[in-house]
């Protein structure tokens, strides 16, 4: 696959400064990533931008943007990417969320529905149901990370996705990603009870994608999710864990090409 | 040199395959494990011990805070230092300490430090502590605040303790329309202020800055205690003072017995239980909780902690407990606490399964055949 040449700088938005790295040419597609914090140009990304121009923009506290300070919840999270979107011009844009970024993504369609013109939401957090409770995320131990994040424990994409020992350079870019997903997602734990009483808000179109074995966050949320939007269908992908668009990554970009363009 | 029993009041009923079977001793270890009647003898003897300790002539005594741990059964330590506050005499009793965001408000650690004051006669020292990482996932408070939380508390306590009431605090974490706790501290301008760390170079600025007192979290390997020591007098050089050697306390484990010999072979199953059952997941740095940078400080400063001990000569090499006859216990202490430069021995006598007449016999020979030497020779050294 062609590697294609991509540019990360900088854009002061309301005193944060946020890093963005754009690739590609086409059409616009805004990638908010995960609590992993994928903002490196991965495989995945490179395959995305032979279709889009892609942008990835890093969250308040991640990778090297700034501002997690005046962050207090997923709302100030939200309404820090309406601010963004409206700086940048990106109006009826689509967008791909990946677990935190899909319910961030969710967040900001409730406050400002034409920004998005279509979502691709990979396993979002966001909503709780007492019947399917969340995993524990916060855990130091890679490996029982590895294992809780992954269908195949010993995927050859896990390198790209998690530092693979204390001793990785990218440690403390990822500690400070735990730090920021715990912001937002502490206490209540990676949802906000409110938010169910907005779906229906969400008129744009929906596709999501779970992996059937996904064990942070149970499947059985990708039907429920799709029944409460008012225009979402929901897809699932066999032997595939939490961490999608890194386990499939053929699949998963066959799929954002179909829907965003 | 001030000398003080420290008490954790273990659990020390756990399975022997415990370690096997459970990931953890922290947060997640079912309370069924838990045995209702035997809590009460335990406590009761645990209180006892700390009571001997005001009898034997030591300086002070020590408890703390930890929610949902067979490594301590004190989630309220204000309860246990209220009880000691009546039933000893002489000894300060510090409570090292309240975990102040975990208190809403914290004004609440105000008034009741204000009565364990009150009650001892001016004998509290006060510990305030952020709390420990296990705390966070056992109250489900967000660790991202921790810090802010903390200073915010502390503030707005020292003011509670200091300024006339009632007066507002409209903080970020709290806001209170009346602040005006009844009663206030005997001891004035208010009692001594102890404050924990492991390292982390935010919190030695911060006591060195304020001119409180900085206790080294134990159970890390000597050079680590050594390097925050210097670290935290430097501190203090840059705002303007020389640390005293008050402001340092070293909290170790120590077992005294009539050889080294004879120490060893009491003591070593008890410390076996400890590291392998009691610490099991005692080191937790959930996210935010310390700066990232710090964080990986820790992490690093983990490679050497007392739970990768596997045998008594990795235990001496870190002095990670000070174990033996009174000559070599005595020998040993003089020389740690000249080379650390610490004014408070904080010694953990109780530890893990430790039976109560070991406990006390340990106590009784620490407080006769060690204590006053040390003192003495550590006198001379300005300690």
């Amino acid at each position: 696959m062609q590697e294609i040449p991509r540019q990360t700088e900088f854009v002061e938005v309301r005193g944060r400064k946020v890093q963005w790295t754009r690739g590609g040419s086409g059409p616009d597609l805004i990638y908010l990533h995960s609590a992993g914090g994928e903002t490196e140009w991965t495989s995945f990304h490179n395959r995305l931008a032979q279709h889009f121009t892609l942008h990835i923009p890093a969250h308040p506290g991640f990778a090297l943007s700034t501002g997690l300070e005046t962050i207090r919840d997923i709302q100030d999270m939200a309404w820090h990417y309406v601010d963004l979107f409206e700086q940048m011009g990106w109006c009826e844009v689509p967008v791909v969320g990946f677990s935190l970024g899909g319910w961030i993504a969710l967040e900001m369609a409730i406050l400002r529905p034409h920004l998005i013109a279509r979502a691709l939401l990979v396993a979002p957090a966001g909503v709780r149901v007492p019947e399917w409770p969340y995993a524990e995320l916060f855990i130091d131990n890679l490996d029982a990370l590895r294992r809780l994040l992954f269908y195949d424990p010993e995927h050859p994409a896990i390198p790209q996705a998690l530092p693979t020992s204390l001793d990785d350079p990218r440690m403390l870019n990822w500690l400070r990603a735990r730090e920021a997903t715990a912001r937002v997602g502490w206490n209540p734990y990676l949802h906000n009870p409110k938010l169910p009483d907005h779906l229906d808000r969400i008129r744009c179109p929906i596709r999501i994608l779970w992996g059937r074995e996904d064990r942070l966050i149970p499947p059985a949320y990708a039907q429920w999710l799709a029944e409460r939007l008012p225009a979402a269908e929901a897809v699932q992908f066999e032997s595939c864990g939490h961490m999608l668009p890194f386990e499939q990554e053929e699949a998963f970009c066959q799929q954002v090409t179909q829907f965003c363009r | 040199m001030q000398f003080f029993a420290f008490h954790l009041m273990p659990w020390d009923r756990l399975p022997d395959d415990f370690e096997q079977r459970y990931e953890t001793a922290w947060t997640w270890i079912p309370n069924s494990l838990y045995e209702p009647g035997h809590g009460g003898t335990l406590y009761n003897r645990y209180l006892d011990e700390l009571v001997l300790a005001d009898r034997l002539g030591f300086d002070g005594v020590c408890v703390n805070e930890h929610h949902q741990s067979a490594y301590g059964l004190m989630p309220s330590p204000n309860l246990m230092a209220a009880i000691l506050a009546r039933q000893t005499q002489n000894v300060k009793i510090a409570v090292v300490g309240n975990a102040l965001p975990l208190y809403n408000p914290p004004t609440r650690v105000a008034e009741e430090y204000a009565m364990i004051d009150t009650i001892s006669g001016g004998r509290l020292i006060a510990g305030l502590v952020v709390g420990g990482g296990p705390e966070y996932y056992s109250f489900t408070m967000n660790p991202t605040w921790a810090r802010s939380m903390f200073r915010e508390a502390l503030d707005l306590i020292l003011r509670a303790w200091t300024e006339p009431g009632p007066f507002e605090h409209y903080g970020e974490h709290w806001k209170l329309k009346y602040v005006n706790p009844w009663p206030r501290p005997i001891q004035q301008p208010h009692p001594p202020v102890w404050i924990p760390g492991a390292g982390s170079k935010e919190t030695i600025e911060f006591v060195a800055q304020r001119r409180f007192a900085y206790m080294g979290i134990p159970y890390f390997h000597i050079d680590f205690f050594k390097k925050n020591f210097d670290a935290f007098r430097e501190a203090c050089e840059r705002n303007g003072y020389t640390a005293s050697p008050s402001q340092l306390g070293w909290l170790v484990p120590i077992y005294v017995a009539e050889t080294d010999e004879q120490a060893w072979a009491e003591y070593e199953p008890h410390l076996w239980y400890f590291t392998r059952k009691l610490l099991k997941g005692l080191v937790v740095l959930p996210p935010g909780y310390t700066s990232a940078r710090s964080a990986a400080t820790i992490h690093r400063a983990l490679g050497k902690f007392l739970s990768s001990a596997q045998t008594r000569q990795d235990i001496e090499e870190g002095a990670y407990a000070i174990v033996g006859s009174p000559q070599t216990v005595r020998d040993r202490l003089t020389e740690l606490a000249k080379w650390l430069g610490v004014g408070n021995l904080l010694g953990l006598f109780q530890l893990a399964t430790l039976p109560a007449d070991l406990t006390r016999k340990n106590m009784t020979l620490f407080a006769r055949e060690v204590m006053p030497q040390v003192r003495a020779s550590l006198a001379e050294s300005g300690l």
